[in-house]
Order: C-alpha cells, then sequence, then structure tokens
C-alpha cells in the first residue's frame, strides 16, 4: 500500500496532466483526437480500484475533467476582454497554458489569474506586440478582481487631513501600465495604436462598482507614496520628476477625497472586523459574489 | 432534538443555500426561511459585495457556515492561514457550527479546488482525525464532516466509505453532515447499497443533512445540484430521519437556479418526508 502523500502526490499530477480527446469537448479548447497519455492510463491502473461500472481510467478522468472544467470556466469569467481581443483561439491556448504552468495557489478561484499578467509576459507563442498589450490588459482585469473584495478604510475627514498618518483606500489599485491597456475595453478585436507608458487607478466607487481612469504619472508617484503610509508634509518632502502646480495639486486632492481615497489605517480591533458600507440591495450586480461551490460541473458524455 | 452538541445546542429545520441570484429577493421580500447555508469561502475577503450583501442577510436571518476549502484529508496539513480567515468570519456571522467536506484537495500548496476523495485507508483516517482535531481546537465552534460525492474508489482502501466517515468522526470527536444525495451519487458510481450506508452512520453525530439534484449519464453520476431532488434520494434521507431525528436539513441547488420560490418549494418536500420518517420511528418505538 502507498503512503497516503504518496497517493495525493500521483492524483494531483494526474490532474494537472492536459485534458485529452472526447473531454475537450465540454470546453472551448481545440479539440483533438489524442487520447490519454500512458502515464495518466498506468496511473489509473494503479490507482484506482476495479470492478465498477466505471473503468479505472474513467475514475480518474471524472476528476481530471472536473478540474480543468472549474478552473476554465473561472478564469474565462474573469478576463471578458482579454478574450474578446486575444480571440477564441489564442485566449484558450494562453489559459490551458496558464494553467499547466501556474496551478492555483490561493482558497479562492478569484485568484486564480494573480500570475497571468506576467506569465502572458513571457508566452512565446504570440508576437512581442501581442504580449505587451495582453500582459497589460490582464493586470487590469485582474485589478478589477481585486478591488472587487478588497478592504475599505474609514475616509480621512478634511479637518484630521494635515494631523494624521494618511493612507491610501485598499480598494484602489494603481497600474504603471507599458501601453494604454484600457482602450481595449472599447475594441471589438486587437488593433494596437502607439505604445506609451500610461497610469491608471482601478477602485471601487461609492455604489460599489468598479471603476477606471487615467492618473497623471506624477499623482501616481504621490499616491504609491500614500499607500506606504505618510503624512501630508512627507508626501511632498521628496522631490518628484516634475514640480506639479499648485492647482494641479489641489485638483488632485479634492478628487481623492470625493473617491474616498484617503483613508485611515484600521488599528488592529477593527482590522478583525472590517467596515462594509451599507447600501440598499435594489439595483446592485452581486453576480461575482458566488465564486465557490462543492457542486461539479454538467459535460457532454 | 439529538446532536445538541454538534450543533451547539441550536435547532434549526429546513434551510436553502444562499445563492446570488436570490440575493434581490431576500432582501427586498423577506421571504420566511429558517435559516440560510452560505459557503464560507465566497466570504472570506477583506471588503466589498460579498460581506455588504452578507451583513444585510445576517441582520434578518439565521446563517451556517459550510466550507469547501479545508481538505482534512491533506496528506500536508491544515492551512493555518485559512483558518484564521474562517474563524474571523466565524465571529462575523455566529454559526451555530461550521461544516466542511471529508476530502483533501491540496498539495505543495497547488489547489484543485475539487473536493478529492481520500482512501479510505487506517493511515488516513488517523492524519485526517489529527488535522479536525486541531481545527476544532482552534475554531472553537461545533464541527461537522460531510461524506462527498464521488468517481471512483482507491486499491489502497482498506475499509468502506461508512465505516472510514465513522471512524474519522469518531476518532476525531466531530459531527457529521450527512449529505444523502452524495450516498446515492456515490452508490452509483462505486456501486454499493446506499442503505448500508444510512444504516451505518452514528445517528448521534448527525448535526445536519443535505439533499440536492444531479445529473445522470448512462453509466455514472455527476453532482451537479441543478436538479430537483429524485425520489431514492427521498427515500434515504427518510430512512435518515428516522434514524438521526429531525435534523437540520439543508436543500443545494447550484447550477440553473430556478427562482427562490421554486427552491424553497423544493427544500420544504423535506418536511413531507420529515413528517412521515419521525410517524415510522414513533410506531416503532411503540411496538
Ligand atoms: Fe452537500
Amino acid at each position: 500500500m502507498r503512503p497516503l502523500e504518496q497517493t495525493q502526490r500521483e492524483f494531483f499530477a494526474a490532474l494537472q496532466m492536459p485534458l485529452r480527446g472526447r473531454s475537450r469537448n465540454s470546453t472551448d479548447l481545440a479539440p483533438s483526437v489524442e487520447g490519454h497519455s500512458p502515464e495518466f492510463l498506468a496511473k489509473a491502473e494503479s490507482l484506482m480500484k476495479a470492478g465498477s461500472n466505471l473503468l479505472p481510467a474513467e475514475q480518474l478522468e471524472l476528476y481530471h475533467r472536473q478540474y480543468w472544467f472549474r478552473l476554465l470556466d473561472s478564469i474565462a469569467e474573469d478576463f471578458p476582454t482579454l478574450r474578446k481581443i486575444a480571440g477564441e483561439g489564442t485566449f484558450w491556448a494562453l489559459m490551458e497554458a496558464y494553467v499547466c504552468a501556474c496551478p492555483s495557489a490561493s482558497f479562492t478561484l478569484r485568484h486564480l489569474g494573480r500570475r497571468l499578467a506576467d506569465f502572458t509576459a513571457e508566452w512565446e507563442e504570440i508576437d512581442a506586440t501581442r504580449r505587451r498589450w495582453f500582459a497589460a490588459l490582464a493586470r487590469l482585469e485582474y485589478a478589477h478582481m481585486e478591488i472587487f473584495e478588497a478592504a475599505e478604510w474609514e475616509a480621512v475627514p478634511p479637518e484630521q487631513l494635515a494631523s494624521v498618518e494618511l493612507g491610501l483606500q485598499p480598494h484602489v489599485v494603481l497600474l504603471e501600465l507599458p501601453v494604454p491597456a484600457d482602450l481595449c475595453m472599447d475594441w471589438d478585436k486587437f488593433m494596437p495604436e502607439a505604445e506609451a507608458l500610461t497610469h491608471l487607478a482601478v477602485w471601487r466607487n461609492e455604489s460599489g462598482n468598479s471603476a477606471q481612469c487615467r492618473i497623471d504619472p506624477i499623482e501616481f508617484v504621490l499616491l504609491s507614496r500614500l499607500r506606504q503610509g505618510s503624512s501630508l508634509a512627507a508626501l511632498f518632502a521628496e522631490p518628484t520628476a516634475r514640480e506639479p502646480s499648485p492647482e494641479e495639486v489641489a485638483g488632485w486632492f479634492a478628487n481623492w477625497q470625493n473617491r474616498r481615497w484617503i483613508a485611515l489605517a484600521p488599528t488592529a480591533e477593527t482590522e478583525n472586523f472590517p467596515v462594509v458600507s451599507q447600501r440598499s440591495g435594489g439595483d446592485i450586480d452581486w453576480s461575482r459574489v458566488d465564486k465557490m461551490g462543492s457542486q461539479a460541473r454538467a459535460m457532454e458524455d | 432534538m439529538s446532536a445538541s452538541r454538534f450543533t451547539g445546542g441550536v435547532e434549526l429545520a429546513t434551510g436553502i443555500g444562499l445563492r446570488s441570484p436570490h440575493y434581490r429577493h431576500i432582501l427586498s421580500e423577506k421571504p420566511t426561511v429558517d435559516w440560510f447555508e452560505i459557503i464560507s469561502e465566497n466570504y472570506m475577503v477583506e471588503g466589498g459585495r460579498p460581506l455588504e450583501v452578507l451583513d444585510m442577510i445576517l441582520e434578518q436571518y439565521r446563517v451556517v457556515q459550510h466550507g469547501v476549502g479545508l481538505y482534512p484529508g491533506n496528506c500536508d496539513g491544515i492551512d493555518r492561514d485559512h483558518l484564521k480567515r474562517l474563524k474571523r468570519l466565524v465571529k462575523r456571522t455566529k454559526t451555530p457550527w461550521i461544516s466542511d467536506h471529508l476530502c483533501w484537495g491540496s498539495i505543495d500548496g497547488s489547489m484543485s479546488h475539487d473536493l478529492l476523495p481520500i482512501p479510505f485507508t487506517f493511515e488516513a483516517a488517523r492524519k485526517t482525525a489529527a488535522n479536525l482535531r486541531m481545527v476544532q481546537d482552534f475554531l472553537e465552534v461545533p464541527l461537522a464532516m460531510e461524506n462527498v460525492s464521488s468517481y471512483g474508489e482507491f486499491n489502497d482502501s482498506e475499509m468502506t466509505e461508512w465505516e472510514f466517515l465513522a471512524e474519522v468522526c469518531e476518532l476525531a470527536d466531530v459531527g457529521i453532515l450527512l449529505d444523502v444525495n452524495n450516498i446515492y451519487v456515490s452508490s452509483i458510481n462505486n456501486v454499493f447499497e446506499p442503505l448500508d450506508y444510512v444504516n451505518f452512520v452514528p445517528p448521534e453525530r448527525v448535526a445536519q443533512i443535505h439533499i440536492a439534484g444531479h445529473s445522470r449519464y448512462e453509466r455514472f453520476i455527476v453532482d451537479t445540484h441543478d436538479h430537483p431532488v429524485v425520489d431514492p434520494v427521498w427515500k434515504l434521507y427518510e430512512r435518515a430521519i428516522e434514524r438521526c431525528g429531525p435534523v437540520a436539513t439543508l436543500l443545494e441547488w447550484d447550477g440553473r437556479i430556478p427562482s427562490f420560490d421554486e427552491v424553497w418549494t423544493e427544500a420544504r418536500k423535506s418536511e413531507t418526508w420529515r413528517e412521515s420518517a419521525l410517524a415510522k420511528k414513533g410506531t416503532d418505538a411503540a411496538a
């Protein structure tokens, strides 16, 4: 008899093998007539018990399918614009390669795409231009996931701005991208424009929806300082690449305050019980709350 | 009420799984439902919509936490950070007990996000029970283990699934969440008599029962939770109630989710079966 650890290692390794043949039919992966690999069949024979109405290979394959179905469904849901821009064939080839290379490392499927941008930036199956654009877009779409579940801190009242340690609201994600990937949101297909370093903020707005906007490179630097925690005076202590005008700074501050971006880091006690702003249940899109479940996915056969 | 040691002394009747297509209806119509079961992992976040809707539900309803990511059968132990997040949610929901699955699911930090079957060996029973004892001590709320549906069995198994379930829960001294649909699904896929399973379960440990629908294929069943409960599953449910008493009962519906009313009507069918089972139990006791 194998030790438990060996059984689990062998079983998990089989789950991570690529889907073959008919099992791909219930996915959007490119079809293939290739059957199971000899390693998969051998693993099934040694692990699973014969004698039920399912062969050992069929038993292992049912788990193998569910593993892949669940991950592919989840990640496609999280990167709709990348899917549209990359096109079905490229998108699914990328997802298959990504899931093979970067298995989920979090308890929640919401984090499955965490390494997608880095992986895409190195994926050799597409040209360098696409790599830059697709990786930037993956980073942007993942930011929308991050802000969906990030904490909300108390906004700093204006009269306390000069007297307390300021922080950046956790549900504000700052991005410095090599291309203006935010433009992709309006495209129907890939049509790259001039490449330029682009600074964006993605955040959860007052009604709980995700929002994004471009920000000035200096604004990006100041907000990054705020993220580290800073007094108002210290925010401007270090020089920036360009000296912003007082009007610019005043405009930025007004925006940050309107959007409740300037926030107070919580004390240990409140951190244990995060604040959640209450809104009426009316017309809110709750669809992304259910990411995890105990059910299996239906399949073709 | 039996099993009070495993339910924190709280008695609940019929509930349904809280699912996002029903939020709007629940928040605006405030239907009468005994309790909702939530999937813990969907709310183990720092903020945003998940906690917002949860707080609104908690203002009006009793919520019981059900997890899919504890993986007590993992050979490499339990993730401490996961437990900390779970305990933080327990404080928020004040769940009377907490359940998860008797399964494993990850290795070296790589996650399957599935409820993988454990080989029914004495080694696995000991390791799983040790993990569960640690979890139980840490969470400080009664813990119940759910039997999973499975699509195969291991060559290495040394006992039946029902013996394994009883062995682990007794060694760890935890409760049982008996999913009678899962018993039925596994009985078709792995060819055994489902009543043997129900009849073997230690009734005093059963804290909760799950009922659900599934998808039937030619030679196997997949546990999709996207259909009404089938008759053979209701019969197993009836027998389970007859043995365990009026245990908290929850309907899971996760795929192709119909209207709230349809799900609630399906869940309430359990009340008829429960009454007939308790009547039988009464007759047997009198005889
Ligand atoms: Fe269940």
